[in-house]
């Protein structure tokens, strides 16, 4: 008797787990349905007129503007704390005069764009998907629907096209503020000038550093905005909708980023195997 | 390829809306069975009955917001199933449709507000022309000095009054009232159900005005139908219906 009870739980166990695996590959292959439709209509809608200018303007300054602070912030303690913290090491194997190099070579290849993407997931994405969270369940995109706008141009692509462009912008800021945090941390117990500090950070930089690192940034920006975007434009009613799709652009878009990053380290790894 | 021409030119000039056995479903639940109903050039219908019955659903199916499952929806004597996007923009800019939320574009003044649907259609490009449009508008419902003001700085009536500019600033010829004096008290209710009458006189545009509101109901129209699980259950004018010799009809009146 025990046995078969026993049998019976198993039995109603893995039913529930094969129907919630169900559930789970369901929701994923919708959600990869729906976004990968939203991209194609992003694109078709790009090249259609009416071009805002205006409203792309607006956004890019709204963007670029409110992260400023935090981008600078964050990056100047990412620049000290990785100096601080690999110095010890680098003292050790007597390779002191190499930190500038190493840590701008970690920075301006993978701590600097992850990071400020990441940063810009949390605050441009979330932002971007309450926004048109609320103008949907406010009814707004179908007031602009039912007036023969199109909405999808007027705030998808301006927005998507916005953060496009201005990631790889904050990135390069990050990049700079960092460095400055790196020149401050080194001179906290030591002495070294400015020139001497730049002169070592950028020797070992080339443009196989320069150039992967900064396309990636574009696909980083343009995952931020479509993702923040689709969440938002098709948010569930209600004000619980309007969290929820702040919240999943934020958990998908640093998914995201991620899965963008390690693609790109492997082309541009296979990349510099083939041209070397 | 069909143009804004070919789009109004309705064959029967006094029918501007027909709706034959229309039919929706939202998972499994039946809002609309079976409903029928035509509205006439310069004609104001107002649809009564309770919340969540269907109302809005109806009209969301008349502007293509909605798809029906079955049916047939004739919009100026064309079926809005069988338009394509360019063909539904067209005759979006015919009908105007004011929400129940009045649907006010939050980042926007008044004036950008009143100015997108010009500038997006690019109905006008002059921005002397848009600009004494929008004033035209605003002196329409009386709200000229609220110009550059932000929704968020609007009451409830006010933002209802900047809907129905924004709405009229197209001159529609079918105009879509969603609940218009829904969460307004009794006075601002009146101004704007006269407001709707006055539209209908002056514009000459037809109207479908959903509502639980009898009062408005009584001010603003010229025929009556009364919404229930999913079927048009009476029809007439407000006089008609509120005198009906059906029970159900009367007590209604009385419930509302």
């Amino acid at each position: 008797m025990k046995l078969n009870i026993k049998k019976i739980f198993r039995k109603q166990n893995n039913q529930i787990q094969h129907s919630a695996d169900n559930i789970w590959l369901d929701t994923f292959l919708l959600e990869l349905g729906g976004l990968s439709r939203f991209t194609v209509q992003f694109f078709r809608e790009l090249f259609r007129p009416p071009y805002e200018h205006k409203e792309f303007l607006r956004q890019a300054n709204k963007i670029g503007l409110s992260t400023l602070p935090l981008i600078g912030i964050t990056a100047f303690i990412m620049g000290l704390v990785l100096t601080l913290q690999s110095k010890p090491v680098m003292a050790e194997f007597g390779a002191e005069s190499w930190l500038p190099g190493m840590v701008s070579v970690s920075i301006v290849r993978e701590i600097g764009p992850v990071i400020t993407a990441l940063i810009c997931a949390g605050k441009i994405g979330s932002g971007i998907g309450a926004e048109l969270g609320s103008m949907r369940v406010t009814e707004q995109i179908d007031a602009m629907e039912v007036s023969g706008t199109n909405p999808m141009n007027y705030l998808v692509v301006t927005r998507v096209l916005a953060t496009t462009f201005m990631i790889p912008i904050l990135v390069f800021y990050a990049d700079i503020i960092s460095f400055y945090g790196s020149y401050v941390a080194i001179n906290l117990h030591d002495f070294m000038s400015l020139r001497l500090f730049m002169n070592l950070a950028f020797d070992p930089l080339h443009y196989f550093d320069l150039i992967p690192a900064t396309v990636k940034t574009f696909f980083f920006g343009f995952a931020i905005g479509l993702i923040g975007c689709y969440k938002g434009y098709y948010s569930e009613m209600g004000t619980e909708g309007v969290g929820k799709a702040a919240n999943s652009a934020v958990v998908i878009s640093s998914l995201v980023i991620f899965i963008i990053d390690l693609i790109a380290v492997q082309l541009a790894d296979l990349s510099s195997i083939f041209f070397n | 390829m069909i143009t804004e021409n070919n789009i109004l030119n309705h064959s029967d000039q006094n029918s501007v809306i027909e709706i034959k056995h229309l039919k929706k479903t939202f998972n499994g639940n039946t809002v609309l069975k079976d409903i029928s109903m035509n509205v006439r050039k310069s004609e104001n219908v107002v649809i009564l009955g309770k919340s969540g019955i269907g109302k809005s659903v109806l009209i969301k199916c008349i502007v293509g917001l909605i798809q029906p499952d079955s049916g047939s929806l004739k919009v100026f004597d064309r079926e809005v199933s069988d338009m394509n996007s360019n063909e539904l923009n067209i005759l979006r800019t015919k009908v105007g449709f004011i929400f129940q939320g009045n649907a006010l574009y939050d980042s926007m003044t008044v004036r950008e507000n009143l100015e997108f649907p010009l500038r997006r259609n690019k109905i006008l490009r002059d921005s002397h022309e848009i600009e004494s449009l929008i004033v035209e508008a605003l002196e329409n419902v009386k709200l000229l000095d609220a110009i550059d003001k932000m929704p968020s700085e609007l009451s409830g009536g006010m933002k209802k009054r900047i809907g129905v500019a924004r709405t009229l600033i197209l001159k529609p010829e079918i105009i879509l009232y969603d609940e218009p004096t829904t969460g307004l008290d009794p006075l601002t209710s009146r101004e704007i159900s006269n407001l709707i009458l006055e539209i209908q006189t002056k514009s000459k545009a037809s109207s479908i005005v959903i509502s639980h509101d009898l009062n408005c109901a009584k001010i603003t129209s010229n025929r009556m139908l009364i919404l229930h699980s999913g079927v048009f259950k009476a029809k007439g004018t407000f006089d008609e219906l509120m005198n009906s010799e059906d029970e159900w009809v009367r007590s209604y009146f009385k419930t509302e």
